[in-house]
């Protein structure tokens, strides 16, 4: 782990996030900020309706919401690679961010699980239908890892050894 | 200024700052990512069905939304409070972060006479969306967008 961290550490785009554009980063966290609030939002709006709230609504039309839950992921997609790029050695060995991997993975699992084996099932269902329970695990899993996520991430200077102090 | 002096010298606000616990500071923190998301996420998906996105989702779905926004600010007014107490001499000085009371009070604003334009409106409910509502959507993500990076950037502007 230690010759990848300073393998990324030496690149030429790792210095010039690093040294050569001071507001970069308070730029991508302000970012990243944003793109969890959209993601959590459009999302969870979509998850609440897997679960059963909001009666009514078709679930095809809720999830005309998820290209914006999307395009917040690519967003700290995106800045969170800046982050590692910029300082691998606060991510690469932190518990903190292997936990948020590890809920990601459980994340997109879960919506791919959606996606290619329960999707047309649950979309064509009536609106008023009660939601079945493979939909409420579904939505279920998805809020909680999406929550883990934030919470694994914004933990990310305390769960380490050697605790810097919060930014 | 003495009271800012004050409570960052109470023994609250010392346990917040400095206890090793992760239940003190790294988690009021936390919390406090957690109620922004309640809060903006919630706003932004009102804010995008006023501005047409999922129209075909009733307006009336989206009553239980209130309840959201209360839980999160509330979860934000306590949480911001005791992280306010940690640092209060400087942070009452930095302004940044009369900036972002600001923005989260004009965004509030917003959110509520959005409320009562539309979503507590029977007749709005069922109309279409009017170029004022619309405008008052657009008006709350800027704001929500202010507050959040102003709230960021707290931790960078002196």
């Amino acid at each position: 782990m230690d010759a990848f961290v300073e393998f990324i550490r030496s690149t030429q785009l790792s210095e010039i996030f690093r040294d050569q554009v001071g507001w970069l980063w308070p730029l991508c966290e302000s970012l990243h900020f944003l793109g969890l609030s959209l993601l959590i939002g459009a999302a969870g709006f979509f998850d609440l309706r897997l679960l059963g709230f909001m009666k009514g609504v078709p679930l095809r039309s809720a999830k005309r919401f998820i290209p914006w839950a999307t395009a917040g992921f690519a967003v700290n997609l995106l800045t969170g690679l800046v982050f590692f790029i910029s300082q691998p050695q606060q991510y690469a060995t932190n518990l903190s961010m292997w936990f948020k991997v590890l809920f990601l993975l459980i994340a997109g699992i879960n919506a791919m699980l959606f996606e290619t084996s329960y999707s047309d099932r649950l979309l064509a269902l009536p609106s008023d239908a009660e939601m079945p329970v493979s939909a409420r695990v579904i939505g279920a899993v998805s809020l909680l890892s999406w929550f883990a996520v934030l919470y694994f991430g914004r933990m990310l200077p305390y769960l380490v050894p050697n605790p810097r102090s919060g930014v | 200024m003495e009271l800012f002096t004050r409570l960052q010298e109470s023994g609250f606000a010392a346990w917040v700052a400095s206890s090793p616990s992760l239940l003190a500071y790294p988690t009021i923190l936390t919390l406090h990512t957690v109620g922004m998301a309640i809060v903006v996420g919630t706003c932004v998906v009102m804010d995008l069905r006023l501005l047409g996105v999922g129209a075909d989702v009733p307006l009336i779905a989206l009553r239980g939304a209130p309840r959201l926004v209360w839980t999160g600010f509330l979860i934000n007014a306590a949480t911001g409070l005791a992280l306010f107490t940690t640092d209060a001499e400087h942070k009452a000085t930095q302004t940044v972060f009369y900036i972002k009371l600001a923005l989260i009070f004009l965004a509030l604003l917003i959110y509520g006479r959005i409320r009562r334009l539309v979503f507590r409106n029977p007749a709005a409910l069922t109309a279409p969306i009017t170029s004022e509502a619309r405008a008052l959507a657009v008006a709350s993500l800027i704001l929500w967008t202010g507050a959040t990076v102003a709230g960021r950037l707290m931790a960078y502007l002196l």
